[in-house]
């Protein structure tokens, strides 16, 4: 075994050192000397045979642990490594191998760009969510079939319907149903038939009015609208009604329900496949999505509620009407995070309403008692149906049947 | 100046050291959990090499350290390559689901097909991994065909969950001696000598504790409940949930059902530690290349210290992490505050939740990936025992490095690995 100086070495001023030598070929350790050349790094073996001549441009660092520099070539076909421990020896390689990136410039400007292709694809992808989504959309609806949006209408309407329906009402859910009921059922048809008449629609309406108590209407796709027992209780004249109506229609009329299907499919698409999975990403990526979807639903609600002043107008009731309701419905303290909520603001949207051109002397929708009919639509409820019968019975022991 | 008898370990040594300190790999995790958030995920494939090269190299085997060769490009590539099969797998799957009458057939297909895929997945990463460790010049390799064993892997777990997780340690032996056998490091070929009888009769008092008293509930909730007036009363509404909670666990047996439920869930958390000592031990001790054989002396002591620690820091991030909440209830009510009603304090007050949030939920993975994680492989390593050791020194190098679709489709499925 090689120890000490050998005798040769005297002659060079350059560094040399003792070296760990792998060729590659086998697992086997060669304990090695390593002299600096002009061009690169010779290495030798203990009875002074050149094991190799490595030049400092192949000369690429490897994973190793603190204080061990690992070198492999990148020219090598093999998995040939020199490591190397001693530490002048180790700063006079890297002070002479550019390759071996001694101060790890190279490799944080590498990362340097990941990040910064990261924020404009983060960007880019903003954009496209604010603006190409939208215009993509409005291109692809008419592609899409009415009666497409029918089935899907029917096809989340039970859905829907049993979510809303939290006292399990069953069939009395929905008003307009009792014998007394039915002069109401008429008065709101008429209503709805003199919006329809001037909307022209391509397809049919099926207004239903469900015993929820939140002022609240809204429209599925294929046309059908929900109204809550709450908005008929709120409104004082029948063009306040109309005037939510129109806005429902304005949503069926522009074909929002499948807008907003295609927007959210759009924005999975954008913000969950291209980006993968991570650990606290989830949240960031919903936060993003919920910002473009409120800025998509101002759009809509927009459009919708010039829809309405524009038909109520047609119509002959009052386009202000809508903006009178709105404005009582909803109070201030309850508005939370706007950004985040479906609305845009209540105020903004009133002054758009009131923009309108000032009607001319209109007449109500529906005469006095046809409003007062309607008023009565959702009747009391049957008898054994009443709200608040607590949750179903439990079965009592082994044995007993329940009770309706 | 050095000479080359004062250098290194001694050859021949036949012990498993673990060098990096945990303060660099805290640097470490902490700077990338940073940058995978800045970045919305796209370096966790820097991350991930970072952590497995820092992992490798400072594992040191017989005086040499592993070495991983692998690159976050590679990673990246893998992932779109699994992209491009997932997004129409995806499609296909939700078409047909919407489509089709047979809804749950075709929901139950998609569902083993994803998880036939997820097993794909993991023998492949497994593979790239594997082609990218290096220990004194010489690669390992893994052979052998990846859809054999996801066949394999899924029809073993379907046998666990039918038998409650009886099976569990037979399948983990038979799928081991498919991993193992088909590994090699270069010419040296590696196999498995687990036997899953062992580990079953080690794991047998858990499982007991486990399921017993699950046994004991179901037991008494079908000798207490009628169950033709329960499934009237499903027939009847709507709300199945609230009936099965209200008739079930709710029902006249709730006294003996719920202590039940609460010890099985007990027995778990607390057996858990001892769970993975007994696994980590069994499948260390199984592992053989060649003539060199591994041997674990891991104490279930030193499993329950990590998980100690774990929870201590897991406290007290979570003070911090409180008192840093209330501070931003304080900002966000003072940006929301009357007057102040406009889109940007909207918006501020949105950032500063979603930040928040962001932080704590990346804090608590990197105090796991830190405590635990790093923790269970410097344990791991730092107990192994070699036999024959010599055997590594006269290897010769086969096989060639794999590509990183498997990787990708782990990543992009989130089956996990390291």
């Amino acid at each position: 075994m090689l120890t000490g100086t050998p005798a040769f070495a005297s002659a060079f001023a350059v560094p040399r050192g003792p070296g760990l030598f792998f060729d590659g070929k086998s697992s086997a350790r060669i304990d090695v000397w390593v002299e600096i050349t002009e061009t690169g790094l010779r290495i030798l073996s203990v009875d002074r045979s050149v094991l190799g001549e490595w030049p400092f441009e192949v000369l690429r660092r490897q994973s190793a642990p603190e204080g061990v520099l690992r070198l492999g070539r990148s020219d090598d076909t093999v998995l040939a490594r020199l490591e190397l421990r001693d530490q002048a020896l180790i700063d006079a390689v890297e002070e002479r191998a550019d390759a071996l990136d001694r101060t790890g410039a190279a490799e944080r400007a590498v990362r340097r760009k990941v990040v910064l292709l990261s924020f404009a694809a983060m960007a880019s992808l903003m954009v496209s969510g604010i603006f190409g989504l939208p215009v993509l959309a409005d291109r692809v609806i008419p592609l899409i079939p009415l009666s497409a949006e029918v089935k899907l209408g029917n096809a989340v309407d039970k859905q829907i319907r049993s979510a809303l329906d939290t006292r399990h009402l069953g069939q009395a859910f929905q008003c307009g149903q009792a014998a007394d009921e039915t002069a109401g059922r008429d008065a709101l048809a008429r209503l709805v038939g003199r919006l329809e008449t001037a909307a022209a629609l391509p397809l049919s309406l099926r207004i239903e009015v469900v015993r929820r108590r939140e002022p609240n209407a809204f429209a599925l796709p294929g046309g059908r609208v929900y109204v809550y027992e709450g908005l008929i209780d709120e409104a004082q004249s029948p063009d306040e009604l109309g005037g939510v109506l129109a806005h429902e229609i304005g949503h069926v009329a522009r074909r929002d329900g499948t807008r907003t299907v295609l927007q959210t499919a759009g924005l999975s698409f954008l913000f969950g496949m291209m980006l993968g999975d991570f650990v606290g990403g989830g949240a960031v990526v919903i936060a993003a999505k919920t910002v473009l979807r409120s800025s998509y639903s101002r759009r809509v609600e927009g459009a919708a509620d010039a829809y309405s002043v524009a038909l109520m107008s047609k119509a002959g009731g009052d386009p202000r009407a809508l903006g009178v309701i709105l404005a009582r419905i909803v109070t201030d303290d309850d508005e939370g995070i706007k950004i985040l909520s479906d609305h845009p603001d209540t105020k903004d949207r009133i002054n758009a309403i009131n923009a309108a051109e000032a009607p001319a002397g209109t007449t109500p929708l529906l005469d006095a008692a046809d409003w007062s009919a309607l008023k009565q639509i959702c009747g009391p409820l049957p008898a054994g149906r009443l709200p608040g019968n607590g949750p179903p019975m439990k079965v009592q022991g082994h044995g007993a049947t329940p009770h309706p | 100046m050095a000479s080359i008898d004062t250098l290194g370990p001694i050859p021949g040594s036949e012990e498993v050291k673990f060098l990096g300190r945990e303060g660099a790999y805290w640097r470490l995790r902490i700077k990338g959990a940073v940058l995978v958030i800045a970045t919305l995920g796209i370096y966790r494939f820097w991350l991930a090499t970072d952590v497995r090269r820092f992992l490798w190299s400072n594992t040191e085997i017989a005086g040499e350290t592993l070495e991983y060769n692998g690159l976050a490009t590679e990673l990246l590539v893998g992932f779109l390559y699994a992209i491009a099969i997932l997004v129409p797998l995806y499609m296909a799957i939700a078409t047909v689901t919407l489509a089709g009458t047979l809804v749950l057939t075709s929901f139950a297909l998609g569902l083993v097909l994803l998880g036939l895929l997820g097993q794909f997945a993991l023998y492949r990463a497994r593979r790239y991994r594997l082609t990218r460790t290096i220990f004194r010049g010489v690669r390992f390799d893994q052979r052998g065909s990846a859809w054999a064993y996801a066949l394999r892997a899924l029809a073993w777990w379907a046998l666990i969950v039918l038998t409650i997780g009886l099976a569990y340690p037979w399948a983990q032996a038979s799928l081991q001696r498919f991993k193992m056998g088909n590994t090699s490091y270069g010419n040296l070929p590696g196999r498995f000598e687990g036997s899953g009888s062992l580990l079953f009769l080690r794991g047998l008092p858990m499982w007991f504790l486990v399921v017993g008293p699950l046994v004991i509930a179901v037991a008494t909730l079908s000798a207490t409940t009628d169950w033709d007036a329960l499934s009237e009363m499903l027939a009847h509404d709507d709300d199945t949930v609230g009936v099965l909670v209200d008739n079930l666990l709710l029902g006249p047996a709730y006294r003996i059902v719920l202590p039940c439920l609460g010890a099985s869930f007990a027995a778990i958390l607390l057996l858990y530690p001892l769970f993975q000592t007994i696994t980590m031990r069994w499948w260390i001790s199984g592992l053989r290349f060649g003539d060199v054989a591994a041997a674990s002396r891991l104490r279930w002591t030193q499993v329950y210290a990590v998980y100690l620690r774990f929870a201590l820091y897991m406290l007290l991030f979570a003070l911090v992490a409180s008192a840093a909440g209330v501070v931003c209830v304080f900002v966000i009510a003072a940006l929301l505050g009357p007057g102040h009603d406009s889109n940007p304090t909207e918006i501020a007050a949105t950032v500063i939740t979603v930040a928040l949030y962001v932080v704590v939920v990346l804090g608590i993975s990197t105090i796991y990936q830190v405590a635990v994680t790093f923790a269970m492989w410097r344990l791991s390593a730092r107990s192994v025992e070699l036999a024959g050791a010599r055997a590594l020194e006269s290897v010769l190098a086969e096989g060639a490095p794999s590509s990183a679709l498997g990787e990708g489709l782990v990543d992009a499925l989130g089956v996990g690995g390291i």
